[in-house]
């Protein structure tokens, strides 16, 4: 039989650690069987044994004493203690072994539980005492579902975690990620790797369970920061955005009050009050169609990984920057083709790089002539599975030396920016498995890129990944 | 002589905006014709001699509004213009109505506003049609004067008697009288005073005054 048990970084060097010969545990990552015990120096440290629960402790002393494999049935143990009674070196080198693996335990940096069948705790290390708040003897014997209520409910012991593997998925957690409870009730995210694994026969289930919370502030605070900038950002485009939101106001109230004067005539003309109430409906639309887009890119909401028309994810961002660009001065060409595969991403998250690359260009087109005020949004087929959206300006270019400090946080070249558009832009584009970059046109202006994958990369990335 | 119906123009680039304020317009009576560009508009050839008002956005794509009535002031006067902003600023205010405008509206615009707006554009525009055409007609009567008649119209609106005319020409009071007679006629003149208004606002009597007194 053969077991995945995936330890996660850091890994031990030298973990390895023998078995028995007739012991089962057999074992892949956590290293190949070995006879010669990695670990023969491991000082053994075995905590004190709980007095008040028989079982367990029973339980427990086995595993001290290299029994076991042998509890699984009282038949087994008889038999077992037959054996050792028979072969008194074989059962004390199983002792040795079984000591060794506990030592092991006990030194690895994250917690570790061993259940039963049954979903009972057999066994846990000093990491998993600290972790949740319990001591070793309160949690022997009890069931998981005391550590982790979520997970037992929908776990298979035969079937390893399925982890997922998208690119965004795995930079900002997944629905896997489960919640783990601790003695005082607080509940915090945690990745929980689960394996079987069998002791002659008997099935158990090694578990590894590793506190993600500071990955998921780290995350949080991340998309807080988009979230803030992306705020920020259409406050500045405040004035624009109710100029869109002003424009369907003004054709709808004309046409209202030239539907009020037609009425007062003496012979209304049916067909031009029809056409003027359509207007109003369709001006409805569009002002709904304002406050639907701004709401989305203001709302906080979840990594929503779906497959995406450029075309349309850009002409809802050349929209909402329409009237900016018009004070401006500045003209934008789209240059999409209907044809692009849709890419893998979050809607609200892409808009907000191609918002934030759109505005840098209409800055850095402050001092030109209005013939140069012209910035093209383009996208392209890139390397294989990926689409690369450009967008370029034609303003003064940026500095050789500044180019690879550009995406840095914090940097800015504008007398008024937080420097944060464009790391956030990155962080975001990365966390999508793309990647941004910024470089000097030929003739005039500089292009920012950034790629994403097609849905079809990301749908193959996610096969690849799994075991 | 300006009977046409009087005519507004609007200039927006928004469809849906100038489709509504078109309505409106037409509404309240006027003929009206919409352009979605400053260059569409100015393509469609001068606009002199009807009485007319536009009604501007102030952001348009290609011309902006304020340089659109730059150009069109410099073309005529005859031509007020309403503009409308979805965000004007008080500099862009200040600006156009420097530079002649009637109105300055912010967007949504009460019909009531707009209506008012355009009366009083239209009634300008209205009196300089009316005096741009009395101005062509007198031009045109003046044309059909001999140089002689109009030496003798310079200096009979100067205020002097046909024996003074008569001396400072050189020719017989006899003669200045048919001469006078004859003036009266094609400048279609009933008295002296007309005749010296007339000439007034053709604005030449002065020239040839200061031609023939050297």
């Amino acid at each position: 039989m053969n077991l995945d048990i995936e330890l996660p970084q850091p890994r031990h060097e030298k973990f390895s650690f023998s078995t028995h010969a007739d012991a089962t545990i057999e074992h892949q990552t956590l290293g190949a069987p070995s006879e010669q015990a990695g670990c023969g120096e491991v000082p053994s440290s075995c905590p004190s044994l709980p007095q008040t629960r028989p079982s367990i402790r029973a339980r427990l002393a086995m595993f001290s004493t290299g029994r076991l494999r042998r509890t699984a049935s009282r038949h087994r143990v008889q038999q077992g203690r037959e054996e050792s009674r028979l072969i008194p070196d074989a059962a004390a080198r199983q002792t040795e072994e079984n000591k060794k693996f506990r030592d092991t335990l006990e030194l690895l940096p994250f917690a570790v539980l061993l259940t039963d069948q049954h979903g009972q705790i057999a066994l846990v290390n000093a990491v998993t005492e600290k972790l949740f708040g319990y001591s070793r003897d309160e949690l022997i014997g009890k069931s998981v579902d005391l550590l982790m209520p979520a997970w037992q409910a929908n776990f298979h012991a035969a079937q390893p975690a399925d982890m997922t593997s998208l690119p965004l998925a795995r930079a900002v957690g997944s629905a896997r990620d489960q919640a783990a409870r601790r003695e005082d009730g607080t509940e915090f995210p945690a990745e929980i790797t689960a394996n079987p694994m069998s002791f002659d026969g008997e099935p158990y289930t090694f578990t590894v369970v590793i506190d993600r919370t500071e990955r998921y502030e780290l995350q949080r605070n991340r998309q807080e920061l988009a979230h803030l900038t992306r705020v920020s950002t259409l406050g500045e485009l405040a004035g624009s955005l109710a100029h869109e939101l002003n424009q369907p106001l003004t054709a709808i109230l004309s046409n209202v009050q030239a539907a009020q004067r037609f009425m007062t005539t003496q012979s209304v003309n049916l067909t031009e009050v029809r056409e003027i109430l359509q207007d109003i409906v369709a001006d409805n639309h569009r002002a709904s169609e304002v406050i639907r887009k701004i709401r989305a890119l203001v709302k906080k909401s979840e990594l929503e990984a779906a497959p995406l028309s450029l075309l349309s994810v850009v002409g809802d961002v050349a929209l909402l920057v329409h009237s900016d660009a018009i004070v401006r001065g500045i003209r934008v060409l789209l240059r999409i083709s209907p044809e692009l595969p849709p890419v893998h991403g979050d809607r609200v998250q892409v808009q907000q790089v191609v918002l934030n690359l759109l505005l840098n260009a209409f800055d850095a087109l402050e001092s030109r002539s209005s013939l140069d005020r012209v910035v093209v949004v383009e996208a392209t087929h890139d390397s294989a599975g990926m689409v690369r959206v450009a967008v370029r300006d034609r303003g003064m270019g940026l500095d050789h030396d500044k180019l690879d400090k550009l995406f840095m946080p914090f940097f800015t070249s504008k007398r008024e920016g937080l420097g944060l558009g464009l790391s956030i832009s990155r962080s975001i584009v990365e966390m999508h498995g793309g990647r941004i970059w910024a470089e000097n046109n030929k003739d005039q202006g500089a292009t920012f890129c950034f790629t994403l994958p097609t849905r079809v990369a990301a749908q193959h990335a996610r096969s690849r990944h799994e075991p | 002589m300006n009977e046409v119906t009087p005519i507004v123009f609007v200039v927006d680039d928004d469809d849906a905006v100038r489709r509504a304020l078109m309505r409106l317009i037409r509404s309240a009576g006027y003929d009206v014709e919409g352009f979605g560009s400053a260059s569409e508009f100015l393509g469609s050839g001068p606009h002199t001699h009807r009485t007319a008002c536009l009604i501007l956005d102030v952001q348009l794509p290609d011309l902006n509004g304020l340089d659109l009535q730059h150009e069109l002031n410099a073309a005529s006067a005859l031509l007020p213009i309403i503009f409308i902003t979805g965000h004007g600023d008080i500099a862009m205010t200040v600006r156009a109505m420097k530079a002649g405008a009637t109105d300055f509206l912010a967007k949504p615009i009460g019909d009531t506003d707009l209506l008012r707006a355009i009366e009083t554009a239209l009634r300008n525009s209205s009196q300089a049609v009316t005096s741009l055409i009395e101005l062509d007609s007198m031009r045109d009567r003046l044309s059909r004067l001999t140089p002689r008649e109009r030496e003798v119209l310079a200096l009979l609106v100067e205020g002097r008697l046909n024996k003074q005319v008569a001396c400072e020409l050189g020719i017989a009071e006899k003669t200045i009288k048919v001469h006078r007679a004859r003036v009266m006629e094609k400048m279609e003149a009933h008295s002296l005073v007309e005749l010296a208004r007339i000439s007034d606002k053709v604005g030449i009597a002065r020239s040839h005054g200061q031609r023939t007194a050297r």
